[in-house]
């Protein structure tokens, strides 16, 4: 062959390949979304699994369901009182054949999540549960919920103000404040008990609980030494470590995954930013957002990355990259309260009253529907 | 009633009381939380560098004080500290009412004050309530150095969640970014 030919047999080959590897997995770093015909599930819950597994699916902002069409991904299954048998085949592949048993909602839930991550490489978040704070009721309440806003319970009914609800990484605590006593408290629920205990309560504030990886202890801002600083305790109440000692304010701790070190924010230096101490004590770093005025830091389950509240304008969500250094917007509108779903990638968020998911990738979100007014301080269960 | 029924209608009424009421941890070493029984702060430092003439703060008031119903906003409405945004200074513009509450107090001997600092709706929940708490805590620390007390000067912070006015105005936000000077009321 001449050598003009040859470039352009490189690039057939190129263009080849990446077609080949494109029906395994397709770019999700794009918006173009991930096609995906879901066959009617059948069994006495079919129609209602299908409509919950594709609000699920359309939930990751990664996919787009499509009628049948014979190629590409295809979903199949029953849904009834026993669980949900799912298939997802691509080609004459089968990329996923299960049975998931017990409560038919649950078990679509997991479905769609084994969906998602075959389909994307993403690992979904349907089985996620969310705590929250609302003012249906008129004053400020937490609720839970889960993530598709089906099973909505009141956790309180204390006609006071309500704040900032954590979740343990067991899933079976809460921890937030509320002026249940008057004061500014830090409460312990554990759900499957149905159980409510006051474990800080000293004078001043006591606030922005966040449970340490293991959950055996939370840290919090207390004021009870003159000023709001970050302490750590046991969960079960008790003696305090002191973190942080300046004359600002400092609010919101979130500890990495490693449990080494504890995200927060504080405005000694003026204007809030996110600094970042040694959870057994030592010297606070600073974290260069690129942002001014940077609140309620959220640690992501991998690690990697820290969300948070920055102010332009109005607010919205902001990413720092632990390794890079560097933050970004990912928020195109404006948010608040961010917390990251079990993927590191996916974040709830709160705006005008209303919680969202984000795809922190792609800056795609949508509304998370609960029929409920003023909904702020999402918490994302895991 | 036999003995039976009434031990378990107490048993229940125990029950429903723990769940609902919200029972502190018990009291005993290393257990505790918030004020121990003679009134110690545990926990607390005694190198502060927190501007609050090395003080932390008072025990809360004894007993069944509750700071939603027993608190007198209105004596020393007058008094109410402003404050600019994003700061918790003390203006000179406002240095006058605190002198007029230590005359008050200086009058009125016994009457504790309940300190409230607010927020406007500007910054975040948890920001806010931690400017809302320095604000309250500078009114003490300056009230304190006009020669209060510190025992008898409380603390709270609302944050941006009892705002004495509404809407997105300048004028609403100004009116929000405070500290009240409570009394608490005797009984």
């Amino acid at each position: 062959m001449n050598t003009s030919s040859a470039p352009r047999l490189a690039a057939l080959g190129l263009l080849l390949l990446s077609v080949i590897t494109a029906t395994a997995q397709v770019d999700v770093t794009s918006k173009a979304k991930v096609r995906v015909s879901i066959t009617p599930l059948a069994g006495a819950q079919g129609a209602a699994a299908t409509q919950v597994l594709t609000k699920d699916l359309v939930r990751t902002l990664l996919i787009d369901p499509v009628p049948a069409s014979g190629a590409g991904f295809v979903v199949s299954g029953t849904a009834d009182a026993n669980g949900v048998t799912g298939q997802l085949t691509s080609g004459g592949q089968v990329l996923v054949s299960k049975t998931y048993s017990g409560d038919w909602r649950r078990a679509t839930h997991e479905f769609a999540d084994d969906i998602t991550l075959a389909t994307t490489g993403v690992a979904g978040f349907a089985t996620s549960r969310v705590a929250f704070i609302s003012s249906q009721t008129g004053q400020k309440e937490l609720y839970v919920m889960d993530i598709d806003g089906a099973n909505i319970k009141q956790l309180t009914q204390d006609k006071t103000i309500s704040n900032g609800p954590a979740w343990s990484h067991n899933g079976k605590m809460i921890a937030y404040t509320s002026y249940k006593s008057g004061y500014p408290d830090v409460y312990l629920i554990k759900l499957d008990a149905g159980t409510r205990t006051r474990i800080a309560f000293f004078p001043g504030i006591n606030s922005g609980p966040s449970f340490s990886p293991d959950d055996s202890k939370i840290a919090l801002t207390l004021s009870k030494d003159g000023n709001p600083e970050i302490y750590v305790m046991p969960v079960t109440g008790g003696s305090t470590d002191r973190l942080t000692r300046t004359r600002g304010a400092e609010t919101s701790p979130s500890w990495s995954n490693t449990g080494d070190q504890i995200v927060y924010s504080s405005d000694d230096r003026g204007a809030p930013q996110l600094f970042v101490v040694p959870a057994n004590g030592g010297e606070p770093s600073k974290l260069s957002t690129g942002s001014a005025f940077n609140t309620e830091p959220c640690w992501s389950p991998d690690g990697k990355k820290i969300a948070y509240t920055l102010r332009q304008g109005g607010f919205q969500i902001g990413v720092y990259d632990v390794n890079e250094r560097s933050g970004k917007t990912v928020s195109t509108g404006s948010g608040e309260d961010p917390s990251w779903t079990r993927n590191s990638r996916h974040l709830v968020y709160a705006s005008s009253g209303s919680l969202y998911i984000l795809d922190s990738v792609t800056k795609l979100s949508m509304r998370l529907e609960n029929g409920l007014k003023n909904c702020t301080e999402p918490a994302v269960g895991q | 009633m036999n003995i039976a029924s009434l031990l378990k209608r107490t048993a229940t009424l125990a029950l429903i009381l723990a769940l609902v009421a919200g029972c502190s941890s018990p009291k005993g070493k290393g257990t505790y939380s918030g004020t121990g029984a003679d009134g110690a702060l545990p926990g607390s430092d005694v190198l502060n560098p927190n501007g609050v003439n090395g003080e932390g703060l008072a025990p809360r008031p004894d007993g069944n004080f509750n700071p939603d119903t027993d608190v007198d906003y209105e004596t020393l409405a007058a008094y109410t500290v402003y404050f600019d945004f994003d700061s918790t200074t003390i203006k000179a513009s406002e240095r006058g009412k605190l002198t007029k509450v230590q005359e008050w107090l200086a009058a009125n001997p016994g009457k504790q004050l309940f300190l409230a600092g607010h927020a406007d709706k500007r910054g975040t929940l948890e920001y806010n309530r931690g400017l809302g708490e320095r604000r309250a805590q500078s009114v003490r620390s300056y009230l304190i150095g006009l020669d209060v007390s510190g025992s008898i000067l409380q603390t709270i912070s609302y944050g941006m969640e009892r705002p004495a006015a509404n809407g997105d105005t300048e004028a609403a936000f100004a009116q929000n970014r405070r500290v009240q000077i409570g009394v608490i009321k005797t009984k």
